[in-house]
């Protein structure tokens, strides 16, 4: 095989597992254009509910000019610190952005602007207790993701705050089902009373 | 017209609306009745062992809320789903002996409305721990399958005992199945009414509870215990001996077919709750269906037992009246046997529809093998009917905790691999099956004993000679000879019955 059928197959090659990665959209090929801080000090415990998180991106102008003229939406979402997707499969991270479970509850959606945006989120009362960290996604047109941003380092050990959830448990059912269950033994003795009588009583 | 031709079939029915034999067992299942005492208890039970059911694995659908809410770890999941099959190993036993003692009525009334408060108290898990403790204690309901065929044993004659059991068990399987529709369902709408999902999640278990309530105080005032009566009063009239604990728990120990079937029970029912907990998972894991394509496949495994078990009780009853006992045996065997090669297949499928319908197929065959199981075990003692179901039906669960443990936990199999030597697990312990004999009708090997032991003869050996005298055997007696049906269409005469009573006491 002489020299142009190699490159010519390599190109060939290389085209089809850049065009794969496109189709797939994986993590590794997304740019990490977008500068993202969150509010919640590191370590910090909130409570579901009742406290807040300020999220606050805008584009990293180190990048060079017109790599974001693609960029049509922002989607700001909650996403599990690797201590709580430990023995968890459905939080796995996954490279395929498809297959992903990382981030699974969505903060905002706003349309993509390279100036500081700020968005204060009340955290929502069905977010499980964990620890996380704040991530950004950019979509384009297409509505594929092109670009990220993350309020943790690559390695996602710093600024990683817990949220405590609520039980969902409240003094109303509890008292329900202490009731119910009482009922259904007391019953029960009842009606050993009555077979008890039943056996007595002469035919 | 309908009053008269209803009113002169109880006259020729001895005043019962089925036909019956002389115990007074229905000898036809007609299943569009209610009559009192045989329809209605055919009914209660399998309505009431569907609560439980329905009960024991509503869990599973709602796991990724519960998950999320008690934090729970893969491994915790796991746990709690092993510890929801291993609590009805004992209470089976515990329920087998119950019915014998008390009667199938108050024994399966008693265990569900000691079983609900688990239900309710479902909706106050909020640790790892105590979810785990909540699915243990509701387990315990699965005891009721003991109290079903305890119940149809006592109420169906021998030509159609198989159907009744496996009609009664199979509907009552198909709460396993339902559940993973119903559970879904009634929290969206109490989330929709308004709920979080934290909450709603825990309203939820309140259906499967009252449900199971219900059903209990059903059974208890609307069930009857024998054709012709309730233990107590029967007891108390002396139609019926209160039985010893002692001696009808050594009786059913003493039983080594009751060993041996329990052994093969647990590779087909216990295979059959382990698929339960696993195939969702594998087909989500190893095909990349989404999570509601792999619960309604998971549900369709369950929801097969509408027929599949029933069919299995059927074609027990149908061998039965051509071959006798040996006819039930060998279907058995080899109904299962090939359930075990149809799950070697199924893990080393690769596509997606093959898989499917492969599956589909051996849930038919280990459904009807359960099904068929208990077309043998109502033959197996007459005295310790309840402790030798309840032992057979708790080796059923014990089969699940183990295969959970060996094949599907951790990663030291893929879950392929788990189905493909589970396969081979199930062929291996059925094998022991070639050493079940019952010396008045075979075993899979041999016919018949030369030595002309008969029905009556089997049956009396669970007697010993002062109880014998004191008259207690009666009902051993009625059963020894309404069971004749077991030598299936023999040419040969009926060998001639040994005179009196056997010289040792203990098994033939």
């Amino acid at each position: 095989m002489g020299l142009p059928t190699i490159l010519f197959l390599a190109v060939i090659s290389l085209s089809f597992l850049a065009l794969n990665c496109y189709a797939n959209g994986t993590f590794s090929a997304l740019q990490n254009s977008l500068l993202v801080t969150s509010s919640p000090k590191a370590g910090q415990v909130l409570k579901a509910g009742e406290k807040n998180i300020t999220v606050t991106w805008s584009f990293n102008k180190t990048f060079p000019a017109g790599t974001d003229s693609a960029y049509k939406t922002v989607k700001v979402k909650l996403c599990y610190a690797p201590i709580s997707q430990e023995n968890r499969p459905w939080r796995k991270t996954k490279d395929e952005l498809n297959k992903d479970r990382t981030c699974q509850h969505k903060i905002v959606s706003r349309p993509y602007s390279p100036s500081t945006n700020t968005f204060t989120w009340t955290i929502e009362r069905d977010i499980p207790s964990a620890t996380y960290f704040v991530r950004a996604y950019v979509f384009d047109t297409k509505d594929k993701e092109v670009a990220y941003g993350q309020a943790t380092d690559a390695a996602k050990k710093t600024n990683l705050f817990e949220v405590e959830a609520i039980t969902g448990r409240h003094a109303s059912l509890d008292i329900a089902s202490v009731c119910f269950s009482v009922f259904a033994v007391v019953s029960l003795a009842g009606f050993f009373y009555l077979e008890k009588r039943k056996g007595k009583t002469s035919k | 017209m309908e009053n008269s031709q209803t009113e002169s079939n109880r006259e020729n029915n001895g005043g019962f609306s089925s036909p019956v034999d002389s115990e007074h067992k229905a000898t036809k299942l007609r299943i569009q009745s209610v009559a009192a005492p045989h329809m209605r208890a055919f009914h209660l039970s399998w309505i009431s062992f569907f609560a439980c059911f329905v009960s024991t694995f509503a869990a599973p659908p709602l796991i990724p809320l519960i998950r999320d809410n008690l934090d729970l770890t893969s491994t915790d999941i796991g746990n709690a789903g092993v510890a929801a099959v291993s609590g009805a190993v004992f209470a089976r036993i515990v329920m087998g002996t119950l019915c014998d003692l008390f009667g199938p009525r108050v024994a399966s009334a008693a265990l569900m409305l000691l079983t609900t408060p688990a239900v309710y108290c479902s909706a106050l898990a909020n640790s790892p721990a105590s979810f785990l403790l909540v699915r243990f204690f509701t387990g315990f309901s699965l005891s009721t399958f003991v109290s079903t065929q305890y119940w149809m044993s006592s109420m169906f004659s021998a030509p159609v005992v198989g159907t009744a059991n496996g009609v009664a068990a199979g509907w009552g399987n198909l709460g396993g199945g339902a559940t993973q529709l119903i559970m879904p369902y009634v929290f969206t709408l109490i989330h929709h009414i308004g709920a979080t999902k934290f909450t709603a999640w825990r309203i939820a278990f309140f259906v499967p509870a009252v449900f199971q309530t219900l059903s209990a105080y059903s059974v208890f005032f609307l069930g009857q215990d024998l054709p012709d009566g309730d233990f107590a009063k029967l007891q108390k009239s002396g139609d019926k001996h209160k039985d010893k604990f002692s001696q009808v728990f050594y009786q059913a120990i003493t039983n080594y077919r009751g060993w041996i079937l329990a052994l093969t029970y647990g590779y087909c029912f216990g295979v059959e709750l382990t698929v339960d907990n696993i195939i969702a998972q594998y087909f989500y894991d190893r095909f990349h269906v989404n999570l509601h394509t792999a619960g309604i496949i998971a549900a369709s495994f369950g929801l097969a037992n509408l027929f599949s078990r029933p069919l299995g009780g059927y074609v027990s009853d149908v061998m039965a009246t051509r071959y006798g006992m040996r006819g039930r045996l060998w279907t058995l065997f080899l109904v299962q046997i090939l359930g075990g090669c149809l799950c070697v297949l199924l893990g080393r499928l690769g596509s997606l529809s093959t898989s499917v319908t492969v599956m589909l197929v051996f849930s038919v065959f280990v459904q009807a093998s359960c099904g068929l199981t208990y077309g043998v075990v109502p033959f197996v003692s007459r005295r310790s009917l309840g402790v030798i179901s309840g032992l057979i039906g708790g080796g059923g669960n014990v089969g699940a905790v183990l295969t959970q443990v060996v094949f599907f936990r951790g990663s030291r199999f893929k879950t392929e691999t788990g189905i493909t030597l589970m396969g081979v697990t199930i062929i291996c312990c059925t094998l022991p099956m070639m050493f079940i004999y019952f010396p008045q009708w075979g075993g899979l090997f041999w016919g018949p004993s030369s030595k002309g032991i008969t029905e009556e003869n089997y049956y009396m050996s669970e007697w010993s000679k002062e109880e014998q005298e004191q008259g207690f055997h009666k009902a051993s007696l009625k059963f020894a000879n309404n069971s004749k049906g077991e030598r299936g269409k023999r040419v040969a005469s009926a060998p001639t019955p040994l005179e009196g009573t056997p010289e040792s006491y203990g098994h033939v």
